[in-house]
C-alpha cells in the first residue's frame, strides 16, 4: 500500500502529524501499536512556546476546546505546577490561593481521588476545606467488580447522571465558593464538564485521578476521529518491525499484522515515543532504536543510566535518537534523508523542543512543516 | 496498659526477636518488643524464603542441618499460611562431579533428612524449570516459608497474650542499677518522642546489629557481617526449590514463592559500617543470572524484579580472638556468666529456619533468670492463621465460590481472613491489583499489625510487591494510611520514601520491561500525580 | 550464555505494565460486573495461576474473546490468548448442552439445512424461541440465522470444471455460514474472483474453524478441526502452490492465530497463505488487475470492522476497496464492538450486556442512517440486523454488486 507520508506511532506527536498533513492534502497511514500516553494525559501542556495558536487550531477543529493563559493548575496529591495551554477541564490559576473555601467531592468507594492530600495542599494555600463522599446507587454495580472503581467505568456512568450528580452537589454545598471533583466527566460528550460549571452554584475544579486520563481517553479518540474523517488510515494495534533503506532513504515497513504486504511511502515519521512505547529498547548494555538501528545518544556504562534518588531527574530519560537540524535521525552517524524522528523518541536530545506533550507537537510540526517545504521545492 | 514496666523486653524485631517475645508471652510473661524500623526489616525479610530440608547443611555441619530438619517439620504444623510445601530437588549438572551425590544423600540420612535419589527424567517431569541437562537429582523436603508473614503472626500472637511492641523505636541507652540492666531509654524516630521503659532481663535480639546493641551495655560481641545478593523474578518458574548438588556456592539455590522466585545468593565479607547501606552490584547481578540460569534456563529469559542484599548476622566465636571462626550454629550468651552483666541476654547465630528453636533457648534463659518454670509450647502451637493446613481449605469455607482476590487474600492471612472486617463491597475493592490486596486487607493490617508507614503495610500485605512495583497502588494505599493516622504531611514524605526504597531494588536491573515500568512510574508520579 | 538472553522476557504476559489501558476497552466489563476484566483474568490471574491453579477464575467465561484489550495494549500483550489459553488449560466444567449445540455449527448446519424451511420457521416462531430459552437458555429475543436450502459446497462443486479454466487460481474457505446460511455470499465471491481471472476451488473437505468450540471449553474437538483444516490448507498451499481465501473475518483469525496461540497447532509454513478475500482482491487491483463498475452505481455504505477484522489488523483493506468503487459514498464507523462475539450473545444470561455493549454502535450506525452496513463478519451481521433494522452486508457482496461482467 503506497501512501505519501506514513508515520509510525499513534500518539499525540503521530495524530498531530497525520491530521496536518490530511489537511494538507497528503495521505498518510498511521501506524499504532496500541494506544498511548495520550491515556495518561493530564490535560495541560506545560509549555509550547511559539505553537499555542497553531494546535488550538488543530484541536478546535477536532471538537476539542483549548483554553490558554500563563499561570498554575492544581494536581492531584494537592500541589501546584505551572500550565499554559490546557484542556477545558483543567482550571488555571493565578495564584494557589484561588478561592476561600472549597468543598471536596469524591464517590464513596473511588480510592483513585485522593481528597485527604487535596485538603492539606489547599489548605496550605489558605484555602478552608471540607471533604464529602456521595454514595450513588449508580455506582453499585461498578463496584461488584473489585478492580474496577476506576476512573473509566465511573465516567461512563457520569455521562447518564451527571445532572444528578450536580444536584447532589448543590445539595452538600454550604458557604464554599468553589467545588473539586475528580477528572471523570465527558468520556464521550465533551460538552458535559463546561455544563456542570454552569449549572453549579460554585465555581467547579476538576482534579485529575489515577490514570486512564478521562479526558486523555477523550482528547485519543477525538483526534483519531478527526484523522480518519479527514481520510487518514489509521492502523490500531498493529507494529512497525523493520524499514527496508536504500541510499540513505526509506523505501517501505513491515507491520506484524501486514506481512508480506508493506507500507511505502515518500516521507516516514517516527513518532514510536520512549521507553513504555518501545520506541526505545534497552538491555544491560545498550539503548536502542528498534525498527531502523538509529543511533542513540546514551552513556555505556549502565551505572550513569541511573540517579539513585528516585526523585531525581532519571539519566535515562534523557538518552534519544540523535538527529540533525532538520530533525532527520542519524544512522552510523549518517542522518535518514525521509525520515523524521518526533516526540518521545528523543528524549531531552532537543531541548529547544520541550519535553512531554510540548515536545510531542512542536517537533512534530516542525516535521510536517518540513515535509511540506521539500514537497513545495 | 501505658505500662512502663515489663518482665522482659526484648530488642530486634526480626524472626528471632518476634519469635521470643511469643515465646516469653506463651509462657506468662509481661512482655515489650522494641524496634528501630520495622519489624523483619533486617536478614529475616533480606533471604530465599527457603524452608530449608538441612540438606545444605548436611555434609559440613550435620548440627545446624539436623536442627533444620526438626524445625522444617515444626513449621509445616505451626505456620501452615506462612509455608509452601513444594520440596526441593539437588542437581548434578555435567560439569558437577555425580560422586557426590552420594556423600550429600548418605549425610543427609543420618541427620535425619528424607533425601531421595531420583531418575532426571522424573526431575524434568516433576520440575518442567529444571535444566534439562541434569545428570542426577535428589528429592529433599525443602519448601518456602514467607518471613514477613512468619515475623507478623509471631508479632500478633505475642500482642494477642498481652504483648506490647514498639516498632520505629530506636534504643539510645540502657539503664544500669549496679551491675544489673535494668531498663532502657528510647526514641520514637517518627515521633522524636523518649521514654524509659523497665524490665529485669533485657535480650538483645538485633542480629547483626546486636554487636552496637551489646556495646551500648558495655559488652563486646564480635559479629561478622557477610552480606549477600539475591534476585526476585517476576513471575513464579518454578515449582520445587532448585539447589546445585555440591559444596554450597554461589547463586545456587532458586526458591519459588508466593508469586514470584527468588534466586540467591552471593557472599561478601563487608565492614560493619556498611550494614546500614548494602547494595547490589553490577557484578553480582551478572553472576547470579548467569549461575542461575544453569539451574532453571528460563532464568535468562524472565523479567527481573528487584535486586536486593541481606547481611548475615553470623558471629564469631567466642574463644577465638582472630574473628576468623566464624559459628553458623545458634549462638545465646548469657552476659551475666559471660561479662559479670547481669539481666542482659544475647541471642544471635542461627537462621531463619531456626528462630523458634533461637527463641525458645533464649525464653529458657529468661525463664532461668526470672525463675519462671514453665515448659515452651511453641512447637505445638499453630500460629494465628494456621489453624487450617491450607489455604484452599480455608477459602472454601467461608466463600462458596470465592474471587481471585479472596483466593489470594486466604492464601497470605490463611484463617486470619476472618480478620477482615466485614463483607461489604467496600472492603472488596482492589488496592493493589498486582497482589490483589483488598481495602478490607490493608484495614485489617492496619488495625492489628502495628503498620505506621506504606513500607510496613507492604511486608504486612503485599501491597506493592508486584510487578508494578507500587505504581499503582502506592498512593492508593497512602490515600487508606492518611485517613487512619490522620496526618497527611507524614504521609506525603512516607510515599516518596517508599518510591524510592522500590527504586532502590530496581535500578540495579533496570533495562528491559523494568525500565519500561520505571519510566512510567516516574511519569505517574511526578507528571500526572504532581508528587 | 550470553547476558543479552535475559533482557527481554520472552514472558509476553511480563511485558503487562499494568496500565490498565485494557480496561477502558473492553466491551464486556461495561456491562457485566461479574468479570473481572482484562488486566485481572490476563496478565494479573496468570502471575496468580502460575503459583496455583487454586486461583483460576471461572469468571473469566465471560470473555468475548474480541480481542480489543489486545489491539489497545500498549506493550504488546496477547492477553485475550492468556485468557482463553488459562479457560483451556484450567477450566474443568464441562460444556452445558445449550453451549456444545451453539458451537457445533457445523453439526448444526448440517442438520438443519435439509430442513431449512422448516427449520426457519420452527425458529422463528415464538413458542419455539419460548422452549429454546426455557430449556437450552437461549435467548428468546434472539432472531435466529436462516438456513439456506442449498449448500455453496454443492453448488460450487457443480461448477468445479467451469471454475478450472480460469488461468488463475485459489481455494475458498468458505466457513459454515456460507456453506449453511448464506451460500449468497460464496456466489458474490466467485463473481468477483471470476471477474479478475481467477478461479475458485473448495479446499478438500474443509471443517468448521471451531472458533465457537473454543470459547464454549470444547477446546479437543477444535484441536481435531485445526489439524484437520491445516492439513488440507498445507494440500492447497504446498501441494498446488495456492493462496487460500476467506470471507469471515473470525474464522481467519482462527486460523491464522487461535491454531497456534491457543490449540497449539502449528500452522507457520501455510498462516502467510491464508487471506481474508478483500486482502487478496486488493492486492490484485494494486498490482494492475481491474474490475469494470457499472454505471450510474450508487449506494451509502458505513463500514462497521468487526473486532476479530481489527485485530487482525486488515479493516484497511474492506475500507479501501469499498473507496474505490465509483458511486460509493462511504463513511467508517468508529471502532467498537457489536456485543454479539460469535455464540455470547445467543445465550440467555448474556443477552442484555450483549445488546448493551453494541448500543454506541447501533446509535451511530442509525445517525449515519446508511443503506447498507458493510462488515466483515456474519455473527455481527445478525446482531446489527436484529438490533439496527439496517440491512448488512459482507464488502464482497457489496463490491459484487457494483461490478459488471
Amino acid at each position: 500500500m503506497r501512501f505519501d507520508t506514513v508515520i509510525i506511532g499513534g500518539g499525540l506527536a503521530g495524530l498531530v502529524a497525520g491530521i496536518s498533513l490530511q489537511k494538507e492534502g497528503r495521505s498518510t497511514a498511521i501506524v499504532s501499536a496500541g494506544q498511548n500516553a495520550l491515556h495518561f494525559f493530564s490535560g495541560s501542556f506545560e509549555s509550547l512556546e511559539e505553537a499555542p495558536q497553531r494546535l488550538s487550531e488543530l484541536f478546535g477543529e477536532a471538537g476539542i476546546r483549548l483554553h490558554y493563559c500563563s499561570g498554575i493548575r492544581l494536581m492531584p496529591l494537592g500541589t501546584f505546577r505551572p500550565a499554559a495551554l490546557s484542556l477545558e477541564d483543567v482550571s488555571l490559576f493565578e495564584t494557589p490561593g484561588f478561592a476561600r473555601k472549597a468543598l471536596i467531592v469524591n464517590f464513596a468507594g473511588y480510592h483513585d481521588f485522593f481528597t485527604s492530600f487535596l485538603a492539606e495542599g489547599l489548605e496550605k494555600a489558605g484555602i478552608a476545606c471540607r471533604i464529602q463522599a456521595l454514595d450513588l446507587p449508580e455506582l453499585e454495580r461498578i463496584q461488584a467488580s473489585p478492580s474496577e472503581m476506576r476512573s473509566v467505568q465511573i465516567a461512563r456512568t457520569m455521562d447518564r447522571i451527571w445532572e444528578k450528580v450536580v444536584r447532589e452537589v448543590g445539595a452538600l454545598l454550604g458557604d464554599e465558593d468553589t467545588v473539586i471533583l475528580p477528572q471523570v466527566f465527558g468520556l464521550r460528550d465533551i460538552t458535559v464538564p463546561g455544563r456542570i460549571r454552569q449549572a453549579m452554584p460554585a465555581r467547579v475544579v476538576f482534579v485529575g485521578t489515577l490514570p486512564p486520563s478521562v479526558p486523555g481517553i477523550r482528547t485519543q479518540a477525538l483526534l483519531k476521529r478527526r484523522y480518519e474523517v479527514l481520510g487518514g488510515t489509521y492502523l490500531s494495534g498493529d507494529e512497525v518491525l523493520e524499514a527496508d533503506l536504500e541510499d540513505g532513504t526509506v523505501q517501505s515497513v513491515a507491520t506484524r499484522n501486514l506481512g508480506t504486504h508493506r507500507l511505502l511511502a515518500e516521507d516516514f515519521i517516527l513518532a514510536s515515543g520512549g521507553y513504555f512505547s518501545k520506541g526505545l529498547r534497552s538491555n544491560p548494555f545498550r539503548i536502542w532504536e528498534p525498527v531502523f538501528g538509529l543511533d542513540v545518544d546514551f552513556a555505556g556504562d549502565r551505572t550513569a543510566w541511573y540517579d539513585p534518588a528516585f526523585a531525581a531527574d532519571q539519566p535515562y530519560m534523557a538518552y534519544g535518537v540523535k538527529t540533525d537540524a532538520s530533525l532527520h535521525p542519524l544512522l552510523d552517524g549518517m542522518p535518514v534523508k525521509n525520515l523524521y524522528a518526533v516526540g518521545s523518541v528523543l528524549g531531552a536530545t532537543r531541548p529547544e523542543f520541550g519535553s512531554g506533550a510540548g515536545l510531542a507537537v512542536r517537533s512534530a510540526f516542525r516535521a510536517v512543516d518540513a515535509i511540506l517545504k521539500e514537497e513545495a521545492l | 496498659m501505658n505500662t512502663r514496666e515489663f518482665d522482659v523486653i526484648i530488642l530486634g524485631g526480626g524472626i528471632t526477636g518476634a519469635g521470643t517475645q511469643r515465646d516469653c508471652a506463651m509462657r506468662g510473661l509481661r512482655t515489650l518488643l522494641i524496634e528501630r524500623s520495622d519489624i523483619a526489616t533486617g536478614a529475616t525479610g533480606r533471604n530465599h524464603g527457603l524452608l530449608h530440608s538441612g540438606a545444605r547443611y548436611a555434609v559440613n555441619d550435620p548440627e545446624s542441618a539436623a536442627e533444620c530438619i526438626r524445625e522444617n517439620l515444626i513449621l509445616r504444623r505451626i505456620a501452615s499460611h506462612c509455608v509452601e510445601e513444594t520440596d526441593g530437588l539437588f542437581i548434578t549438572l555435567p560439569e558437577d562431579d555425580l560422586a557426590y551425590q552420594q556423600t550429600f544423600t548418605d549425610a543427609c540420612r543420618a541427620a535425619g533428612i528424607g533425601a531421595e535419589i531420583i531418575d532426571p527424567d522424573l526431575a524434568r517431569r516433576l520440575e518442567p524449570s529444571v535444566n534439562p541437562a541434569l545428570t542426577g537429582a535428589v528429592r529433599v523436603p525443602d519448601g518456602s516459608v514467607d518471613p514477613f508473614r512468619l515475623c507478623a503472626a509471631n508479632m500478633l500472637d505475642a500482642k494477642l497474650r498481652g504483648g506490647q511492641v514498639r516498632l520505629h523505636t530506636e534504643v539510645t541507652g540502657f539503664i544500669r542499677e549496679a551491675d544489673a540492666i535494668v531498663g532502657v531509654h528510647t526514641r520514637n524516630r517518627q515521633t522524636g518522642a523518649c521514654e524509659d521503659f523497665f524490665a529485669p532481663v533485657v535480650v538483645n535480639a538485633c542480629g547483626i546489629w546486636g554487636q552496637h546493641i551489646a556495646a551500648l551495655a558495655g559488652v563486646g560481641i564480635n559479629m561478622y557481617p557477610a552480606k549477600g545478593a539475591l534476585l526476585i523474578f517476576a513471575h513464579r518458574i518454578n515449582r520445587m526449590v532448585i539447589n546445585r548438588c555440591r559444596k554450597p556456592s554461589n547463586a545456587d539455590i532458586l526458591v519459588p514463592g508466593d508469586t514470584v522466585c527468588v534466586i540467591g545468593t552471593t557472599s561478601t565479607r563487608i565492614p560493619f559500617e556498611e550494614c546500614d547501606h548494602v547494595a547490589v552490584t553490577p557484578e553480582e547481578v551478572t553472576l547470579l543470572v548467569t549461575e542461575g540460569a544453569l539451574l532453571a534456563p528460563a532464568l535468562s529469559s524472565t523479567r527481573i524484579l528487584r535486586a536486593y542484599a541481606g547481611v548475615r548476622p553470623l558471629v564469631s566465636s567466642d574463644d577465638d580472638p582472630t574473628g576468623r571462626n566464624i559459628s553458623r550454629g545458634i549462638v545465646c550468651l548469657d552476659h551475666e556468666s559471660r561479662d559479670g552483666l547481669k539481666g542482659f541476654v544475647t541471642i544471635t547465630g542461627g537462621k531463619l529456619m531456626t528462630y523458634r528453636l533461637m527463641a525458645e533457648i533464649a525464653t529458657d534463659a529468661v525463664c532461668r533468670k526470672l525463675g519462671v518454670e514453665r515448659a515452651c509450647e511453641t512447637a505445638t502451637t499453630p500460629l494465628p492463621g494456621s489453624e487450617e493446613r491450607s489455604y484452599e481449605a480455608v477459602a472454601r469455607k467461608i466463600w462458596e465460590a470465592p474471587s481471585m482476590a479472596q483466593k489470594a487474600a486466604a492464601a497470605r492471612m490463611g484463617t486470619g481472613v476472618s480478620r477482615i472486617r466485614s463483607g461489604k463491597r467496600s472492603d472488596e475493592a482492589l488496592i493493589c491489583e498486582c497482589e490483589e490486596v483488598s481495602v478490607g486487607e490493608i484495614n485489617s493490617a492496619i488495625d492489628h499489625l502495628e503498620v505506621s508507614t506504606l513500607t510496613d503495610l507492604r511486608r504486612r500485605t503485599r501491597v506493592g510487591m508486584g510487578t508494578c512495583q507500587g505504581e499503582f497502588c502506592a498512593c492508593r494505599a497512602a490515600g487508606l494510611l492518611a485517613r487512619a493516622h490522620g496526618c497527611v504531611e507524614r504521609e506525603r514524605e512516607d510515599l516518596s520514601d517508599f518510591l524510592q526504597e522500590r527504586w532502590k531494588g530496581n535500578f540495579p536491573i533496570g533495562w528491559g520491561d523494568t525500565l519500561r515500568e520505571a519510566e512510567y512510574t516516574q511519569w505517574v508520579y511526578k507528571h500526572v500525580l504532581g508528587l | 550464555m550470553k547476558l543479552q538472553e535475559y533482557t527481554v522476557s520472552k514472558h509476553n504476559f511480563e511485558e503487562c505494565m499494568k496500565c490498565t489501558v485494557c480496561t477502558v476497552y473492553c466491551p464486556v466489563l461495561q456491562v457485566n460486573p461479574l468479570y473481572p476484566g482484562p488486566k485481572q483474568a490476563g496478565p494479573d490471574g496468570e502471575r496468580l495461576r502460575l503459583k496455583d491453579p487454586f486461583f483460576f477464575n471461572y469468571a473469566l467465561k465471560y470473555c468475548l474473546n474480541c480481542k480489543r484489550c489486545e489491539v489497545a495494549c500498549p506493550s504488546g500483550v496477547g492477553i485475550a490468548d492468556l485468557i482463553q489459553a488459562s479457560r483451556i488449560k484450567y477450566d474443568r466444567t464441562r460444556p452445558k448442552l445449550r453451549d456444545r449445540i451453539l458451537a457445533s455449527t457445523d453439526l448444526m448446519g448440517s442438520f438443519s439445512r435439509p430442513f431449512a424451511p422448516v427449520v426457519n420457521a420452527v425458529t422463528g416462531l415464538g413458542v419455539t424461541k419460548t422452549a429454546l430459552d426455557a430449556t437450552l437458555k437461549i435467548d428468546h429475543r434472539r432472531s435466529f440465522p436462516k438456513y439456506s436450502g442449498r449448500g455453496f459446497e454443492s453448488w460450487l462443486r457443480k461448477r468445479a470444471e467451469e471454475q478450472a479454466a480460469f488461468p488463475e487460481q485459489v481455494a475458498y474457505y468458505h466457513g459454515c455460514y456460507v456453506n449453511y446460511n448464506n451460500p449468497a455470499l460464496g456466489k458474490d465471491l466467485v463473481k468477483v474472483l471470476n471477474a479478475l481471472g481467477v478461479g475458485v476451488q473448495l479446499l478438500e473437505k474443509e471443517k468448521c474453524c471451531g472458533i465457537a468450540m473454543i470459547t464454549n471449553g470444547m477446546s479437543e474437538t477444535a484441536t481435531r478441526h485445526a489439524k484437520h483444516n491445516v492439513e488440507i490448507i498445507r494440500k492447497a498451499v504446498a501441494g498446488k502452490g495456492l493462496t487460500v481465501v476467506t470471507t469471515s473475518s473470525s474464522c481467519t483469525l482462527t486460523l491464522r492465530d487461535e491454531y497456534p496461540k491457543l490449540l497449539g497447532v502449528d500452522n507457520a509454513d501455510v498462516r502467510e497463505s491464508v487471506l481474508m478475500a478483500v486482502r487478496y482482491v486488493f492486492e490484485r487491483l494494486e498490482a494492475g488487475a481491474t474490475l469494470r463498475f457499472k454505471p450510474g452505481f450508487h449506494k451509502k455504505v458505513a463500514y462497521h470492522v468487526p473486532c476479530h477484522m481489527e485485530r487482525l489488523g486488515w479493516g484497511v483493506f474492506s475500507e479501501r476497496l469499498l473507496r474505490m468503487i465509483p458511486g460509493v459514498e462511504f463513511t467508517l464507523l468508529d471502532s467498537a464492538c457489536c456485543g454479539i462475539a460469535g455464540t455470547y450473545g445467543f445465550k440467555k444470561e448474556n443477552y442484555e450486556a450483549s445488546q448493551a455493549i453494541g448500543a454506541p454502535l447501533f446509535e451511530q450506525i442509525r445517525s449515519v442512517d446508511p443503506e447498507v452496513v458493510a462488515c466483515d463478519c456474519e455473527t455481527c451481521k445478525w446482531q446489527i440486523e436484529m438490533s439496527t433494522g439496517y440491512r448488512v452486508e459482507n464488502p464482497i457482496s457489496i463490491l459484487a454488486e457494483a461490478i459488471e461482467i
